[in-house]
């Protein structure tokens, strides 16, 4: 052997490699990918979803790896099934609904429906931001699914996004959950800006208990009218309800079981790391996800005011006010944003306890976001 | 030369496709008499008619994303949702000697004015589960209180 067939060899050997297509723009997906690894370890922000997403985005961004698009005799490659046949299809954000239906106890919103208001309030922001999303050049429904960010509903997010612009699935949904991580820091300063002290200490009445046979038909009647005023979103709402009627019911519980665990579970691992693997270095270094990530936070803090606002417009009509700190619940963020209300409210009163008061606005804010995406499906469809 | 063949049956089908003109980027048939033209909006009476106008609308936005045809009762309604400089073309149908043909400008007033009114869809859609909540819960509460009622007497 000579050394020109030695050397041809080495030669032949390293374009099998990585390192022979290595690109310096990778780098900077390894760093993004390693923040959100970084986030969901130490910070835990998000951790079941932004791990798997931070790591979705850390390995594909390596030259050669067989893991998004298809092989040469056509098969797609791993993460491209997971890919196209969970988000492509609109599969996996439905599945995950129906974990999070199985998951919810929609008491507190059915004692108290006038909250269902505040969850419509609260996607202020989806509508504003939409303008600021068109003003700087995104076209009409990529303006639509950043917009949706707002309302801070993941899984809606990701259909709505996977509907009309496809291309942003990743920016859009690492925007969405992380500022839904983010909603402790975002908010307490909005509701101390949007509130003033008396406000923050009005005593809610204690919720009335609601009936099994209520309980049963609110899944029913809410899914038989979304399906007549906004059917474009009855595969997330649909899906929704049925897990929340298979929980309500008690003659499924091995369906439930499964609807919230080992389903979930999957559903999360599949979504996570596909909506990783489409933020490619060569599609996603653009100016485009950092602007997603700056109007992000301004459509979260809009809606945020857009809840607390409401409530403060239907204290004016009100005889028992709310107290308006349940406001900034009418986000999604489920049960995050509850939390942040129950929080700030024990802050200005020891004894005054608002989670399952902001619970109803929590769980009306994801029916409100859902008909957003209802609304702008509907307009581009 | 497949292609080329192809290219050249297509524009002797439609010999309009070949020498369009524009319109804030938007193409019109040549076939046409302008009725009104100002900076933000186009109108044309065209002699070809609808169906043929529509074609040729089809034709030439084959290729390009983002646009959609909606066949109304009394037009055909092309909208741009990407970033092209004008936002509609509205083609009218059932008039006998060739069809209006109206191009707008991307405006403001329509972006604004379609997110208004999908706000208060939001609401709408809310407030209508809440009075549909209120119902329903009155009816449930009415009849478990009569099956209550009932076991009571039925126990005395």
């Amino acid at each position: 052997m000579t050394a020109n067939e030695i050397l041809d060899m080495l030669y032949g050997t390293l374009h099998t490699t990585g390192i022979y297509n290595f690109q310096w723009n990778i780098v900077i997906m390894w760093g993004v990918g390693s923040l959100f690894i970084y986030l969901a370890i130490a910070k835990k922000y998000e951790p079941l979803l932004l791990l798997p997403i931070g790591f979705g985005i850390f390995i594909v961004n390596f030259p050669l790896v067989p893991l998004m698009g298809y092989s040469s005799n056509g098969h797609p490659l791993l993460l491209e099934v997971f890919y196209k046949y969970g988000l492509k299809w609109e599969v996996i954000p439905c599945v995950i609904f129906l974990g999070l239906g199985a998951m919810t106890d929609f008491g507190p919103l059915i004692a108290n429906p006038k909250t269902l208001l505040i969850g419509a309030g609260a996607q202020l922001g989806v509508f504003i931001t939409f303008t600021g999303t068109v003003l700087v050049g995104f076209t009409l429904k990529e303006a639509a699914s950043v917009s949706i960010i707002g309302g801070a509903d993941g899984p809606t997010t990701i259909y709505l996004t996977q509907h009309l612009a496809p291309q942003l699935l990743g920016a859009n949904a690492l925007a969405a959950y992380s500022y839904m991580a983010m909603v402790p820091l975002i908010q307490p300063p909005l509701m101390k800006m949007m509130t003033n002290p008396g406000e923050r200490k009005i005593r809610m009445r204690q919720l009335r208990p609601v009936s099994r046979q209520e309980k049963i038909l609110f899944p029913l009647v809410t899914s038989g009218i979304i399906a007549l005023l906004v059917p474009s979103v009855i595969p997330l709402m649909g899906m929704f309800m049925l897990g929340n009627l298979m929980k309500e019911s008690g003659v499924v519980e091995r369906l439930v079981g499964t609807a919230k665990d080992a389903l979930m579970n999957i559903v999360t691992i599949l979504l996570g790391v596909s909506v990783g693997a489409t933020m490619q270095a060569d599609n996603f270094l653009s100016w485009k996800p950092l602007f997603i990530f700056s109007l992000g936070l301004v459509d979260f803090a809009v809606c945020t005011i857009g809840g607390l606002v409401t409530v403060k417009i239907m204290n004016l009509f009100l005889k028992e006010k709310i107290n308006p700190l349940i406001g900034s619940a009418g986000v999604s963020a489920v049960p995050m944003a509850a939390r942040v209300s129950q929080v700030q409210g024990l802050r200005y009163d020891r004894t005054n306890h608002l989670l399952m008061h902001a619970v109803g606005p929590n769980l009306a804010g994801v029916i409100g976001s859902a008909a957003a995406a209802g609304m702008f499906i509907a307009m581009f469809d | 030369m497949k292609k080329t063949a192809l290219l050249l049956l297509i524009l002797l089908m439609f010999p309009f496709v070949s020498n369009a003109e524009e319109f804030l980027g938007a193409p019109i048939v040549t076939q046409g008499k302008e009725n009104l033209k100002t900076d933000v909006r186009l109108e044309i009476k065209s002699s070809l008619s609808h169906d043929e106008v529509v074609l040729f609308y089809r034709e030439q936005f084959k290729d390009v994303p983002d646009i959609k045809f909606r066949d109304w009762k009394d037009s055909t309604y092309i909208e741009d949702d990407g970033a092209a400089p004008w936002h509609s073309i509205t083609i009218s149908k059932d008039e006998k000697d060739g069809a209006t043909i109206v191009i707008i400008k991307d405006n403001w007033t329509w972006i604004i004015g379609t997110l208004i009114l999908r706000y208060i869809g939001v609401f709408a859609v809310l407030m209508i589960v809440f009075v549909g909540m209120v119902v329903s819960g009155k009816i449930i509460s009415a009849t478990v209180r009569r099956m209550d009622e009932k076991k009571a007497a039925g126990q005395s």
